[in-house]
């Protein structure tokens, strides 16, 4: 009798024990190396916290005081904007176009969709270093912009406050084209092709299917899109730091920028305190994301 | 020619055009790297005496064989160990009903929205106590298991059909046979797509490495690199392209060597998620 429930309690025990062994890597890994340090910034955040004497002092708010009265924070934090806000369009638009044509019943449609992708396993470095080249004054875009009559002298694109930003912004969108199509195609490929084949019995044009078929069935992948651009964005930090450092005078300085440069000269605490704004900004782009797209906020219930 | 034939003809001018966008940076790099010593930098697009010279001197005078011995082991333990530790949290996540289930899930989830930057300053002191500074694995430790990678399985689990696993326990498999015979097989496509991803993040990763690494015998590629490049607008911009196209390629080859499955693995998993 007790035998039988001895083996029974440890069955359940096993039962019981089995995802958590499934688990334990993940969650001594994640632990360590992520939860801990999140933990901490959240702490350092309200510490004056000296990273080399290891000792720390407790200030309240004044670290994010110091930031929000802090010139350079704030234009950062413009920048950070503005770059998102040139990304964005082209982000949710140009993938969609792309992924349009490599789902046309063409030969070698399959080879584009590849060259399309290379940007995306391309690493960040190569593609920074790449359009710097290309960015340069002597580069091949101020020789083909002078060539073709838009600009009357070859000018560094980097070092120019007025169009620093943009083509920096530039870079990001050119190295997630592929990426966001993928998205847009799984998308375009679960339209049924009833409607299509309706619409052109009805005289549609291949604009008007665009434009009436392809862009209202595809608002599902443009919220996705639209947060994925917002939330990676924010973070911007190899194309501008290896291409202007954040120049000229701040022209290109992001909230990554700032954080990378506290963090460089030991404020740790401005530093975490400046990246808990930043997660502020995720946070709020990702509950807009659980808010449009109610299929995520199924998964987080499940 | 009729429309058809025109609208074939506009289609592929389209993508003509955008692939000269999305690979002309590549040739353009290529070509620079090609040039002779007598050809100028941005002295025409096209190398007049095509060389392989600048290539020769990658690997001779920089440090360039240390820098990609040290890339592929750091990628070489990231990629196996996410793979199996994401997919056997994924699984469990998945497929078995256990209490703190969803707590677990939520926590993974969020922890998504946090940026590298925030924690990177006590991570980077964490490492150093544990003494990973400079050393391969602690340049692994974002990639050995990553939040995206458990969710990324975890729903690549959830959309393949239960009846082979049923009628594997009712043959007397455990879980974990179950897991590794039976679900494992079934979602090799994403799998895969993991792996593309986590040898694209690793090989390319550049914030953690060059805050975790301080001597020049531990640089990765990116770090080597950007290093390299630091005196930009001096002569040694065709040794940079060279360099450049060489820490590409291995990207490039993995990545066309095993599209076919990422493409579609990714697309499935877009359109159940």
């Amino acid at each position: 009798m007790s035998r039988i429930t001895f083996s029974l309690t440890k069955k359940r025990m096993i039962k019981n024990i089995t995802p958590w062994l499934f688990l334990l890597p993940s969650i001594v890994i994640l632990v360590t190396f992520l939860i801990i340090p999140i933990v901490e910034a959240f702490q350092w955040s309200f510490l004056d916290y000296k990273i080399i004497a290891g000792t720390s002092e407790f200030v309240g708010f004044s670290n994010f005081k110091e930031i929000f009265s802090d010139e350079l924070f704030w234009k950062a934090l413009v920048n950070t904007v503005l770059y998102v806000a040139i990304v964005l369009p082209l982000n949710v638009f140009l993938p969609m176009i792309l992924a349009d044509l490599v789902n046309q019943k063409v030969r070698a449609v399959g080879l584009f969709r590849v060259l399309y992708y290379l940007p995306v396993v391309t690493p960040i470095v190569v593609a920074a270093l790449m359009w710097k080249m290309l960015y340069s004054q002597d580069g091949a875009l101020s020789n083909f912009l002078v060539g073709i009559g838009i600009i009357d002298d070859p000018i560094n694109f980097l070092t120019n406050s007025t169009t620093a930003l943009m083509v920096v912004a530039f870079i990001t969108v050119w190295k997630g084209l592929g990426y966001y199509m993928i998205i847009y195609l799984a998308n375009l490929q679960s339209i049924p092709n009833q409607l299509y084949e309706s619409a052109s019995i009805d005289g549609a044009n291949s604009i008007q299917k665009f434009t009436k078929i392809t862009m209202p069935m595809t608002v599902p992948s443009m919220t996705l899109v639209s947060v994925l651009t917002i939330i990676n964005g924010l973070k911007v930090f190899e194309e501008i730091a290896l291409t202007t450092n954040g120049g000229p005078a701040g022209a290109t300085t992001t909230l990554v920028m700032y954080i990378y440069d506290k963090f460089m000269n030991l404020e740790v605490s401005i530093a975490s305190a400046a990246g808990l704004v930043l997660l502020v900004l995720a946070i709020v782009a990702s509950l807009l994301q659980m808010r449009l797209t109610s299929k995520r906020e199924d998964d987080l219930r499940a | 020619m009729d429309s058809t034939k025109w609208r074939k003809l506009l289609v592929y001018s389209l993508m003509i055009f955008i692939t000269v966008i999305t690979v002309g940076p590549f040739l353009y790099t290529l070509f620079i790297a090609l040039k002779s010593s007598g050809q100028g930098i941005y002295d025409g697009i096209l190398p007049t005496d095509p060389t392989f010279t600048n290539f020769v001197y990658a690997f001779n005078q920089t440090d360039f064989l240390q820098y990609l011995w040290n890339t592929v082991i750091v990628t070489a333990i990231a990629v196996p160990f996410n793979l199996l530790f994401s997919s056997m949290a994924g699984y469990a996540l998945a497929r078995i009903d256990f209490k703190g289930r969803s707590i677990v899930l939520t926590i993974i989830i969020s922890t998504m929205t946090v940026p590298f930057q925030l924690y990177m300053a006590p991570l980077f002191q964490s490492a150093g106590e544990l003494g990973l500074r400079n050393t391969h694995v602690g340049l692994t430790i974002l990639q050995i298991s990553t939040a995206f990678g458990i969710y990324f399985m975890r729903q690549a689990f959830l959309n393949v059909p239960k009846d082979l696993e049923e009628s594997a326990y009712l043959d007397g498999a455990n879980r974990f046979q179950v897991w590794f015979n039976v679900a494992i097989p079934l979602v090799k496509p994403t799998l895969i797509s993991l792996a593309i991803y986590t040898f694209t993040f690793t090989w390319g990763d550049y914030l953690w490495p060059l805050i975790n690494t301080t001597e020049s015998s531990m640089y990765t590629l990116s770090i080597g690199l950007a290093q390299m490049s630091q005196n930009f607008n001096g002569g040694n911009l065709k040794l940079i392209s060279a360099a450049s196209i060489l820490t590409t390629i291995p990207s490039l080859l993995i990545f066309i060597w095993l599209q076919k499955y990422f493409i579609s693995g990714q697309t499935d998993g877009a359109l159940k998620g």
